[in-house]
């Protein structure tokens, strides 16, 4: 545990003084890898150490992004007001929607997060007076003082960070030993008193809230947010991310999000046409041959020693 | 991304309730034709293929090429119909053999997300090879032009989607009810080890299976091709009605996936009726209610 | 069964007239149970003969068609697990059910935390939390030395075990075992079922249990319900069905012919 503190540490050091060190571009990309590193986390929350694959989470990123933008511009709140109230309407929607989506397991669990989130594009990319429909919403700008990349990328460090500690919390927490048990057998979890759909209905909002984070921050990062954010494709982000990274450990979907975004830029900035491509390759090598993802290697010859030497 | 006028052109407006109907029926059909085959391959090997939207859309993109390539008399055109479903049932089979059947045995999140991956790279290898330029194929001749059915213009053309949609479906009732290749698939669903147990070679069956599904996907695309715009994005607007029907009807079910069709069909054709802002949200909220009251669609059956 | 004096004689499990179907097989067909304090109550019976579907009945794993189900008086019929386990009724699983990547002592923990309703804390540490408690329990059933461990990777026999930590965990009156020795060699069934009965001894525990091994059952039991094709066939002390001609005629055939 104590190398793992110091690595973060380290990491954490590093990401404060990049800006000084490198150009606007570069703090755009890490801004927006700490975007992505937040909703693959919060997701993770569910698939990983819950045990629940959700085809749909795009619908809470988007909610987060639109619910900032609408306050911030049409009921003109004050960005940081608007801000902190996105994740609730993201949170009300997984409640909403996780509602019945919990009563299903595996596949159709997948399915309905699927269908609810295609609901949810379908209605942002038809209600056009509220939303823009397909031209989105623009000027979608945070106030002067976070205007500048750097600031913005501060700020968004701090949000993200906080948000990290917090779902590290959880994770370890009681809430967490429970959400695992119920992943690794939810009838053993019931016969230790579990209620097992109250539990994964609360891990769904929790997970909702924090994608919702991601999605504000993006928005404002942005300047704009689009229906896209609601697409399918989009609900396929983090869970490739989580795939490269390993969705056993809790920093893996971080470092998964470096991995997809560095080659993002690298291969969109190349050739922009072969990251679909790309993207498919990995998904299937990763499926094929590292099931734990690159940063589960790692964990799995930790918890093997572990195992050997019986120690805690 | 407008999923109804670009995959059903021929909805009217009809203040006609009987055009209505038809209207729906067609636009059913053509949704049965649609669906049936991602219906049919998680019947058998329980992997439901996201990729079958990239089939259809390489079945329409094969159609386009084989046309400019043939000269220019009308068999052309039947040619090409015949040869687009068989090169996408080829693509299905290579895909079955090289990727899918390394992970029968694994989650079926993972086989989810596998061909989740195929999207990706079909869709980046058909605009490799054809460019991204929408392409177009026209129809027929014989089927250029339009009737009159009760008193509303009817394009020919869609006649034949409209015909052969129940040919296929008798077809197929056929293949998998009269013949020894349908019995042993149906085994198959049923249960595989017992299967191989008496000597049948249930990976090849698997393979037919999906290759089988692969060429009804490509014929929807091909028969699509001179109705719609054949360009990229036409993979996720089929996914998502495919899906959308399938499961409403019970995956693995025909008679599920028929019916299920034809009343999505009927749900949008009569939606942009009554609610046009959000008839295109209809499909989905049945499917959200089904799969909350009865999972397993209408005709399809539990898992435990 | 005489009771000690001093002792009440509580009933602490009943079941009157419990009946389930699946299609036509009649699994269990109106089966009348009482169980008092302190029993050590084992429930034999040939494979298919109801005991795995009449212990799911009674926890609320399955709907029954009709009877009833009360514990310690209080009707659970319509139950659901948690809420049943919540009781006070703690069980074990005909398969091994330990939460496989947690380890052993975190089952243990993870089963407290929820005994003592802190499992929605979302701020904790849960790794420090009942580590003491946790590790009593452990060592009751002789698992201290492994608490380190992931569950999956223990022993079978170990795994039981674990399990049946994780049962006693919440505290429960009544414990329920389903097949707890099975696939365990001879002499660590016995252990493991003496170990039980020390257990049920120490703590007042009521243990019921279903055993295919007539030597442990004899071995343990105070009281034996025998079932047959979903229905109670005999009841009565180790000595009394040992003379049971319809059992004989019927289970204990089997046994003999082996």
């Amino acid at each position: 545990m104590a190398r793992s503190t110091v690595m973060l540490a380290a990491a954490l050091a590093i990401a404060l003084v990049l800006p000084l060190a490198l150009s606007a571009f570069y703090v755009v990309l890490l801004t927006e890898i700490a975007v992505a590193a937040l909703f693959a986390t919060a997701f993770n929350l569910l698939m990983g150490f819950g045990g629940m694959v959700s085809f749909g989470h795009a619908a809470y990123f988007a909610l987060g992004a639109y619910a900032a933008a609408l306050l911030a511009q049409k009921a003109e709140w004050p960005m940081l007001a608007a801000f902190a109230a996105a994740p609730l309407v993201a949170a009300f929607g997984a409640l909403v929607f996780g509602f019945f989506i919990v009563r299903l397991s595996h596949t159709y669990f997948a399915m309905l997060s699927l269908a609810f989130a295609q609901i949810l594009y379908t209605i942002i990319f038809k209600w056009t007076s509220l939303t823009g429909g397909d031209n989105g919403l623009l000027n979608v700008w945070p106030p002067a003082f976070l205007r500048s990349v750097t600031a913005y990328y501060y700020f968004t460090l701090l949000v993200i960070g906080a948000c990290f500690l917090a779902l590290h919390a959880i994770v370890n927490s009681p809430f967490g030993y429970a959400l695992k048990a119920i992943r690794e057998n939810p009838r053993r979890a019931r016969f230790i008193g579990v209620n097992v759909r109250r539990h994964q209905l609360c891990a769904f909002v929790l997970s909702g809230f924090f994608s919702g984070v991601a999605g504000a921050v993006f928005a404002f990062h942005n300047g704009s947010v689009f229906p896209d954010f609601a697409f399918f494709t989009k609900s396929f982000e983090p869970l490739i991310v989580v795939l490269l990274g390993g969705m056993q450990s809790f920093y893996g979907p971080l470092a998964g999000a470096f991995g997809f975004k560095v080659m993002e830029w690298l291969i969109s900035r190349w050739a922009p046409i072969y990251w679909p491509l790309f993207l498919g390759a990995i998904l299937i090598v990763v499926i094929l041959v590292l099931p734990q993802g690159f940063v589960g290697l790692f964990e799995r010859r930790a918890w093997r020693l572990r195992a050997v030497n019986g120690k805690k | 991304m407008e999923m109804t006028t670009s995959l059903f052109p021929w909805i009217t407006n009809s203040p006609l309730i009987a055009v209505q109907v038809m209207s729906g029926l067609s636009v059913g059909m053509f949704l049965f034709l649609l669906s049936v085959g991602m219906s049919l391959i998680f019947g058998v090997t329980r992997i439901v293929n996201l990729a079958h939207g990239s089939f259809y859309m390489v079945g329409a993109y094969l159609m386009a090429a084989l046309i400019e390539v043939l000269p220019g008399n009308p068999v052309s055109f039947w040619i090409a119909l015949l040869l687009a479903p068989i090169g996408v049932a080829v693509l299905g089979g290579v895909i079955e053999i090289t990727l899918l059947r390394r992970v029968y045995r694994r989650d079926p999140m993972m086989q989810l997300i596998l061909t989740f991956a195929l999207i990706l790279i079909i869709g980046t290898l058909v605009l490799l090879v054809w460019g991204p330029d929408n392409k177009s194929v026209a129809r027929p001749e014989a089927l250029a032009g339009s009737v009159r059915i009760l008193g509303q213009p009817f394009p020919s053309y869609y006649l034949l989607v409209l015909g052969l949609s129940p040919l296929v479906a008798v077809g197929l009732w056929l293949v998998f009810y009269r013949t020894r290749w349908g019995m042993l698939v149906r085994a198959a669903t049923v249960d595989r080890e017992m299967l191989g147990a008496l000597g049948v070679d249930v990976s090849r069956l698997y393979t037919q299976v999906f290759a089988f599904g692969s060429w009804l996907a490509g014929l929807g695309g091909a028969l699509a091709a001179p109705t719609v715009a054949v360009a990229l994005g036409m993979d996720a607007d089929v996914l998502i009605n495919a899906f959308v029907v399938v499961v409403i009807g019970g995956l693995g079910s025909f008679a599920g996936t028929l019916i299920s069709a034809l009343v999505v069909g009927e749900l949008q054709s009569f939606g942009i009726l009554i609610f046009p802002g959000v008839s295109i949200v209809l499909p989905f909220a049945l499917m959200a209610v089904v799969l909350m009251i009865r999972p397993w669609g209408l005709l399809g059956e539990p898992e435990e | 069964m005489a009771a000690a004096s001093g002792e009440r004689e509580e009933v602490v499990l009943e079941t009157r007239d419990l009946r389930k179907h699946f299609g036509g097989v009649r699994a269990v067909n109106g089966v009348d149970l009482t169980i008092p304090h302190g029993d050590l109550r084992a429930i034999i019976g040939p494979n298919g003969a109801g005991k795995t579907t009449l212990f799911n009945l009674i926890t609320g794993d399955l709907r029954h068609e009709s009877g009833r189900v009360s514990f310690r008086g209080e009707e659970i019929s319509r139950l659901s697990p948690d809420e049943v386990c919540r009781r006070g009724i703690g069980r074990t699983f005909q398969i091994t059910s330990v939460f496989r990547r947690l380890t052993v002592i975190e089952n243990v923990q993870t089963a407290l935390l929820s005994h003592h309703r802190r499992h929605y804390n979302l701020f904790a540490d849960a790794a420090r939390l009942y580590r003491d408690s946790a590790l009593a329990l452990l060592d009751r059933v002789g698992l201290k030395e492994q608490a380190g461990k992931p569950g999956g990777i223990l022993s079978h026999g170990d795994q039981r075990r674990l399990e049946l930590a994780i049962a006693l965990a919440n505290e429960p009156r009544l414990l329920m075992l389903d097949e707890p020795t099975a696939g365990m060699a001879p002499n660590e069934r016995h252990a493991l079922m003496a170990l039980v009965a020390r257990i049920a001894a120490d703590t007042g525990l009521t243990v019921l249990f279903t055993e295919h091994d007539m030597d442990v059952v004899f071995a343990v039991a105070r009281r034996i319900t025998v079932m047959h094709q979903g229905c109670v066939l005999a009841e009565g002390t180790p000595q009394e069905i040992r003379r049971d001609p319809e059992v004989h005629r019927i289970y204990l055939g089997y046994t003999k012919a082996r």
